[in-house]
């Protein structure tokens, strides 16, 4: 009697152990928390045209999101689809976390041909890319006329930023703002790019050098931090990231500074008063622009428990209408840029950038090499060391990871 | 064959449980820290550890932390005790108040100081600069000359409240004939404090320094919710490089041999300072 009391007492508590298994006809679905309510109308769209089909949404936040994903991947018990940054497929693929999605994507020759290249690995597609964006300059109108400049012919060149950058520099407002603080991604975003233009780049091709200490490199780097050596930009700037910088521009307080457009909506609703204008990244003399493209793709984790009905919505949310209305910036689809939304003046600089994206070096210890390339830029802003100092120190660092595998 | 004591019994789910939570990861710490990626067993992890610069930044800004907090802690700690031990009236509410740094959350005074010392929208620059002490706004979190200080005086301002407790609790146990018989002698408040508080509360103080070390040897909470280790690495502690090589940069293999190291070191710290202090309290009675 006591024995079967005991082995019914295991069994159910070991079937209350198992995690719940998502029934068949369920697609769990990890999504941002900034996109919220368009992945729940393209939730219930779909489930309106397939009823079978669920569609679970669970919310994430980009607070500590890599790590979250890399636990989920590998431990085997994730959802159907995740979102992740292109730059993380790679680490994904080459672990062989994820499924091939050959066989999902539809009219692959209307994407974005760099962005597809960086979700490729081993010659097989890892991820669809649905939103790309690129930064830009946004610049405080008002502040940009006072200063004589003409909105028709925005600076082209580096010479003609810095002087424009320093025209707007008058009455306790900053001309132009660079980051150097904050999580490092941000100043990589914008600093990268100028070292690309510059033809310099921060490791080689093949993966096996550092060069971030080359004569380009460092003029890059140099024409970077002299925003703030030539006082354009705030005292701060140590302490300030994308958001810091957005916060002082809302204050009037910085009358431009690099982002992408995903700022010009929380700008135009704290201060709406504040007229908004833009260019694009300005380029060294005879030389073309760059930037890096970033954005976000979707994944099916190799353990998926409904990888089937997870590629039929993926289908359905890579149309060219449902990418043009899901992403934040711009869709991975050249053919979606026609849509209505995409057609505001403010919002051409941004997607004039888009052609000169790059994306960034395929490495695994990426992480630490652009926290070295950070580091080095963070003793020049403070007075430690000289760019061409700083940037060796750099370069050595780098090497010495690139040398420890 | 006798049966297994019933006090063994008693403790040995207290000694499972113990042993997964504390053996079990030190040994898989170690174990991480001797083998690569691929679970081959190599010392490379170690050396590449101890090879950057960084490694040695880190622990001198982790000395200058842990031993610059202590000096100021135990000094305003022991002061404070001392004002406290006094009667005044109000003298419970001060004492309480003097308790609010130590009992506000890690986090939640790191935030605030952060915000206080910011260059841009800091109050302190604002003060300073308004009542013109100083002629423009000081970079505190990004100057390489002000950042560890001002997190050594943070420091100071959330443990030495932890300090005067304790140092009070010992001044109560310090029997009032000493001092009625140092008046008789004619004693000044001078040399009844060097001669007699400070001997009499010396366990005391042995006591709290020695958690006052291994703490500090552990706080990442402050530093890292301020600056971060930054800028450059200008405040980065070994706990939190260890911490970064881990979480951020995933390389788990150099964290463990780097936790292995700074563990070495700290033991050894500790061992000689428990054998150093309480011999000499030993000789000077």
């Amino acid at each position: 009697m006591k024995l079967d009391k005991l082995a019914g007492g295991v069994a159910v508590s070991t079937l209350m152990l198992v995690p719940s298994v998502a029934m068949a006809g369920d697609v769990v679905w990890w999504t941002p928390n900034w996109s919220q309510e368009r992945a729940q109308k393209l939730a219930d769209d779909f489930h309106k045209a397939n009823p079978d089909i669920n569609i679970k949404l669970q919310i994430t936040t980009s607070n500590g999101l890599p790590q979250q994903v890399m636990t989920a991947l590998q431990s085997g018990s994730g959802p159907d689809i995740i979102e992740v940054q292109h730059g993380w497929v790679q680490g994904y693929a080459q672990s062989d976390l994820v499924l091939p999605l050959d066989d999902t994507i539809q009219d692959k020759a209307d994407y974005n041909k760099a962005v597809i290249a960086e979700d490729t690995y081993d010659g097989k597609l890892y991820a669809i890319p649905y939103r790309i964006e690129c930064t830009a300059l946004i610049y405080n109108m008002d502040d940009y006329l006072k200063a004589g400049l003409d909105p028709a012919n925005p600076p082209q060149t580096w010479d003609d930023w810095m002087a424009a950058s320093k025209k707007m520099t008058t009455g306790g407002v900053y001309g132009m703002a660079i980051t150097g603080g904050g999580e490092f991604g941000n100043t990589i975003t914008r600093a990268l790019p100028l070292v690309w233009m510059n033809g310099g780049d921060i490791i080689s091709a093949d993966g096996k050098k550092a060069v971030i200490n080359s004569p380009e490199a460092v003029a890059a780097i140099k024409f970077y931090t002299d925003f703030y050596t030539n006082k354009v930009s705030p005292d701060s700037t140590l302490q300030n990231d994308g958001v810091a910088n957005r916060q002082l521009f809302i204050a009037g307080k910085v009358a431009s500074y690099l982002t992408g457009q995903y700022d010009i909506a929380p700008i135009a609703q704290a201060a709406p008063n504040l007229k908004i204008g833009a260019f694009m990244t300005p380029h060294p003399a005879g030389k073309q622009t760059a930037g890096i493209l970033n954005g976000w793709s979707f994944v099916i984790p190799k353990d998926a428990q409904n990888p089937t009905d997870a590629k039929k919505f993926l289908q359905f949310l890579n149309t060219k209408d449902n990418q043009g209305y899901f992403t934040d910036t711009f869709p991975a689809r050249v053919s979606a840029l026609d849509l209505p939304r995409f057609q505001d003046p403010t919002l051409k600089p941004f997607a004039g950038m888009l052609p000169y994206g790059r994306p960034t070096p395929n490495t695994p210890h990426w992480v630490q090499i652009s926290q070295a390339m950070f580091n080095g830029i963070q003793r020049i802003l403070s007075g430690q060391q000289d760019p061409q100092a700083a940037m060796d120190q750099a370069n050595d660092e780098i090497q010495a990871l690139l040398d420890s595998d | 064959m006798a049966r297994p004591s019933p006090g063994l019994m008693f403790i040995l789910p207290a000694i499972l449980i113990l042993m997964m939570l504390i053996a079990y990861p030190i040994v898989y710490t170690l174990i991480l820290s001797a083998v690569d990626a691929h679970g081959n067993f190599t010392i490379k992890n170690y050396a590449n550890v101890l090879k950057p610069y960084v490694t040695r930044q880190a622990f001198q800004n982790l000395i200058v932390y842990v031993g610059g907090s202590i000096v100021f802690q135990v000094i305003l700690g022991t002061a404070a005790a001392l004002l406290l031990n006094r009667k005044f009236w109000g003298r419970g509410v001060v004492r309480s108040i003097t308790l609010i740094p130590w009992v506000v959350p890690g986090i939640v005074a790191a935030t605030t100081w952060a915000w206080m010392f910011h260059t841009e929208f800091g109050i302190i620059n604002y003060m300073l600069a308004g009542a013109h002490i100083i002629p423009g706004p000081i970079g505190w979190l990004t100057n390489p000359n002000t950042v560890m200080p001002v997190l050594v005086a943070i420091n100071v301002w959330k443990l030495f409240p932890f300090v005067a407790i304790m140092v009070l609790a010992g001044l109560q146990a310090i029997p009032a004939e000493l001092y009625e018989a140092a008046k008789i002698d004619g004693a000044t408040v001078w040399d009844e404090i060097v001669q007699i508080t400070l001997p009499q509360v010396r366990p005391v103080l042995v006591a709290v320094t020695l958690l006052l070390v291994i703490w500090g040897l552990n706080a990442i909470t402050l530093i890292y919710a301020i600056t971060q280790g930054g800028p450059a690495n200008l405040s980065l502690i070994t706990p939190i490089q260890i911490y970064q090589l881990a979480f951020v940069s995933f390389q788990f293999n150099a964290a463990a041999a780097l936790s292995v190291l700074f563990f070495i070191v700290a033991a050894i710290i500790v061992a000689i300072y428990i054998k150093v202090i309480p011999s000499s309290a030993e000789t000077a009675r």
